[in-house]
């Protein structure tokens, strides 16, 4: 038995090394064939429906969801339907990758459609850049990342902060004070926020993370109190924003004094705190639920219509829902060519959009979006009250607060 | 004599599941299904490491994944240092060391460099945490319950310091964006057939070996301290030392299994030492029966691939977790003794066994049997 083991083992190192060699390219040929099969388009949706993180995934889910239900209505692609496999990847990285591969390899999808932490997306990349594949990934993240096999709809740090940041210092002043959560994304995003201070002359009295789900804000908040900043920037996330935002009212801060100004705060973490908690505080997103836009109100009553009167849409569920539109429209443009992973990707790139924000657009240079920035004023009743909005849709820079490093189609550059 | 019979049994289910898993790829060589079917090897190492302590030598440790996931970041740290320099910072440092203002690779690193280094570590740091907490807590004669509670705090003190240490360790999502292992001019990616044969002959020789171990006289000795701790302080037996070689010689096979993960995976991340992950690799042992290493070892293959395969059809997309807790149900209240239980009583039955043994423990009936008559003798 000892002996069978070994020469087992010996013919599965001799095998291994020989299927290492030259087989992505057989797998290539063989999967182009078969995502052209069938009349029906597969596409893989990978949003977490039971786990930590299922109550925002879910929504995203339902938007994709809702995308590809309208597509098919009106007839689909090119005459194909969008065919979508749903898997439940549970909020937990490794069944990410799990579903991930099943989708790409077991299902042969030309596309996926998922995530909303970075967590989850990074544990996604090694299948979908392996193998070729496409990652449409909807939510807003800290940037500095440049795959080729992923699309970005949601907005990078420049797009939510280079006209936030001098709105936020001309009305209020320049002391910030900088407080987020304590990983990737806030640390990317409070960079980015001290180089625009340091232009404008501003500077930070405070920097400050908590741990992720903390609750307990009482010692920042006498440190707030201390240093008496114009603005608290916040890129707290989760159930700290709703603790975050009582105990500011509880200290009895005042909004109109010494505003919060998140990146993160959406109306479903309004639904949660209560909007008298949230109210006079400010967001900056490429969407709010209340923008008044006839594809907005189309987008709001399908949503309601479909899931329920009580739900709400937010800024990631618009790009979940739009991105399938970007989708359709670069699988069109293939025509009667091949439709690969790949081939939609360079046709994906300057398809624009009309999107419940505003006319969105990918940019061919980084696979990211061109997107329209706005900075909403919560309100009592749970909706944000628009204050400003760029006059142009802003360009996506993943690289923005690092010079010398470039985004490009073939990958990272470095200047 | 039935000692033997029931051993030579045992031997031929371990021998045929081995010989299985090693056909398994001829027949279906398909490098999606090798990938996926190699993670839930991995999970039954995990798991047959565990039955080694819980089961056989009664030390329940719920920290199992702390062992897990430190030998998957030793293995993603020296693959990390390997990725192409573009999509990392000045002299190679990691892209998210980068991120967070850290000038230059921090000491702990650096032997990282180094794959055999990274391979001892990978073993070496979880088994020495092992030892060192098990010196404490056996020492101190700490049991039962009061073992779990402080390995279960133990894993959680170590996830809170991964995540917050981000400079160093990647935090929340982890080690990413990792090179291919090479050994011996063959290389394991994470669909290769060399992949899964390091998988699956890891797990024929953790179960084989630590099946030969519980033949031995330190085997019985372990069985013991399981049935009467007290009993075999009082023969003159150093209960603390046998007890640390248990959990410290498990943590190492964990901290193994951990490597080969993240060579499956392709990223190491903080939930792969998450107090889910520890619980789970609990339930899997029980399910397929924490009183043999195959038992176990097929419990956690069993569990994760119907859970795999359930949520991914449309139908139980919405209700898998209720089924899944429902078959744990079920099999704890029914099956006390996990799966493993109705092979055995299977066999016992073919074999017409009297009434006398089925009375007995069933899982580890006949190792028990043999240390019942030397107790016998010696009282």
């Amino acid at each position: 038995m000892n002996s069978t083991r070994r020469n087992f083992l010996k013919a599965s190192a001799a095998l291994g090394a020989a299927c290492s060699v030259g087989f992505p390219d057989i797998w290539i040929k063989n999967a182009s064939l078969a995502h052209a099969a069938g009349g029906e388009v597969k596409v893989g949706i990978l949003y977490s429906l039971t786990g930590t993180t299922a109550i925002i995934e879910k929504s995203l889910n339902q938007a994709c969801l809702m995308a590809i239900e309208e597509i098919n209505a009106a007839g689909g692609i090119n005459g194909m339907q969008i065919k979508p496999v749903v898997e439940d990847p549970a909020s937990d990285p490794a069944t990410f990758a799990e579903k991930a591969r099943k989708l790409v390899l077991g299902d042969k999808c030309v596309s996926l459609f998922g995530s909303y932490t970075s967590a989850s997306r990074k544990a996604v990349l090694p299948v979908v850049e392996k193998y070729h594949n496409l990652y449409w990934y909807p939510t807003l993240y800290e940037g500095r990342e440049c795959s080729q096999n992923v699309i970005y709809t949601g907005a990078v740090p420049n797009q939510q902060q280079q006209d936030f940041v001098p709105w936020l210092v001309k009305n209020f002043g320049k002391k910030f004070y900088l407080i987020g959560s304590n990983y990737i994304y806030p640390k990317e995003e409070n960079n980015v926020c001290k180089i625009l201070l340091k232009r404008l002359g501003g500077e930070v009295v405070g920097e400050e993370y908590v741990p992720l789900g903390h609750s307990e804000f009482s010692s920042v908040i006498q440190k707030i109190k201390d240093t008496q900043p114009n603005v608290i920037f916040s890129t707290v996330v989760g159930d700290s924003v709703v603790a975050l935002h009582r105990q500011y009212k509880a200290a009895g801060l005042d909004p109109a004094k010494m505003p919060m100004a998140s990146l993160t705060t959406s109306e479903e973490e309004i639904a949660a705190m209560g909007g008298e908690f949230a109210e006079g505080h400010f967001t900056s997103a490429p969407y709010f639920m209340s923008y008044d836009s006839p594809e907005n109100q189309k987008f709001v009553a399908a949503f309601k219509k479909k899931y329920g009167p009580d739900k709400v849409t937010n800024f990631v569920s618009e790009p979940a829902y739009f991105q399938v539109y970007l989708f359709k429209q670069a699988v069109e443009k293939l025509g009667g060519k091949d439709i690969t992973p790949p081939e939609i990707r360079k046709a994906s790139w300057d398809q624009e959009f009309k999107a419940p924000q505003g006319v969105v657009k990918i940019d061919p240079k980084n696979s990211h979006t061109y997107l329209w920035p706005k900075i909403g004023e919560a309100q009592r009743n749970g909706q944000f009250k628009i204050i400003e909005q760029s006059k142009e849709s802003i360009e996506p820079k993943p690289y923005w607060a690092y010079p010398g490093q470039v985004c490009t189609p073939e990958g990272l550059k470095q200047a | 004599m039935t000692d033997t019979n029931s051993m030579r049994w045992r031997l031929t289910g371990y021998v045929l599941f081995c010989v299985i898993i090693l056909v398994f790829p001829y027949i279906l060589n398909n490098d999606y299904l090798l990938n996926k079917y190699a993670r839930y090897l991995i999970f039954g190492v995990l798991s047959a490491a565990l039955s080694f302590s819980w089961g056989y030598t009664g030390i329940l440790n719920l920290g199992q994944a702390v062992s897990f996931g430190l030998g998957s970041y030793a293995m993603a740290m020296a693959l990390k240092l390997r990725t192409i320099p573009i999509q990392t910072g000045a002299g190679g440092l990691p892209d998210f060391m980068v991120w967070n203002n850290v000038k230059a690779l921090p000491w702990f690193w650096e032997p990282f460099h180094s794959y055999t280094f990274a391979v001892f570590a990978g073993l070496g740091i979880p088994m020495l945490l092992a030892f060192v907490l098990g010196w404490f807590m056996f020492r101190g004669r700490i049991t039962g319950v009061f073992v779990a509670i402080i390995t279960l705090a133990m894993l959680v003190v170590i996830n809170l310091v991964i995540v917050d240490q981000q400079k160093y360790t990647g935090g929340f999502n982890g080690i990413t964006d990792l090179s291919t292992f090479k050994a011996f001019g063959v290389g394991f990616d994470a669909y290769s057939l060399s992949t899964y044969y390091l998988v699956a002959g890891t797990l024929c020789v953790v179960l084989l070996g630590g099946l030969a171990i519980t033949r031995t006289k330190l085997g019985l000795i372990l069985q013991a301290i399981r049935d009467d701790e007290n009993r075999v302080r009082y023969f003159g037996y150093d209960v603390a030392s046998y007890q640390n070689f248990a959990f410290t010689l498990s943590a190492g096979v964990a901290g193994f299994a951990g490597m080969l993960y993240t060579l499956v995976m392709e990223f190491a991340s903080p939930t792969f030492l998450s107090v889910q992950l520890s619980l789970s690799i609990v339930i899997w042992c029980a399910v397929g029966g924490r009183g043999s290493l195959l038992g176990a070892a097929l419990g956690a293959i069993l569990v994760t691939g119907v859970q795999g395969n359930l949520s991914e059809s449309p139908t139980f997309l919405d209700t898998w977790m209720l089924i899944m807790g429902a078959i744990f149900i079920i099999v704890v209240l029914f099956l006390p003794n996990g799966l493993i239980s109705l092979a055995e009583k299977g066999v016992r039955l073919l074999k017409h066994k009297s009434a006398r043994e089925t009375a007995t423990h069933p899982v580890a009936g006949a190792a028990i049997a043999t240390f019942d008559s030397k107790r016998v003798r010696e009282s």
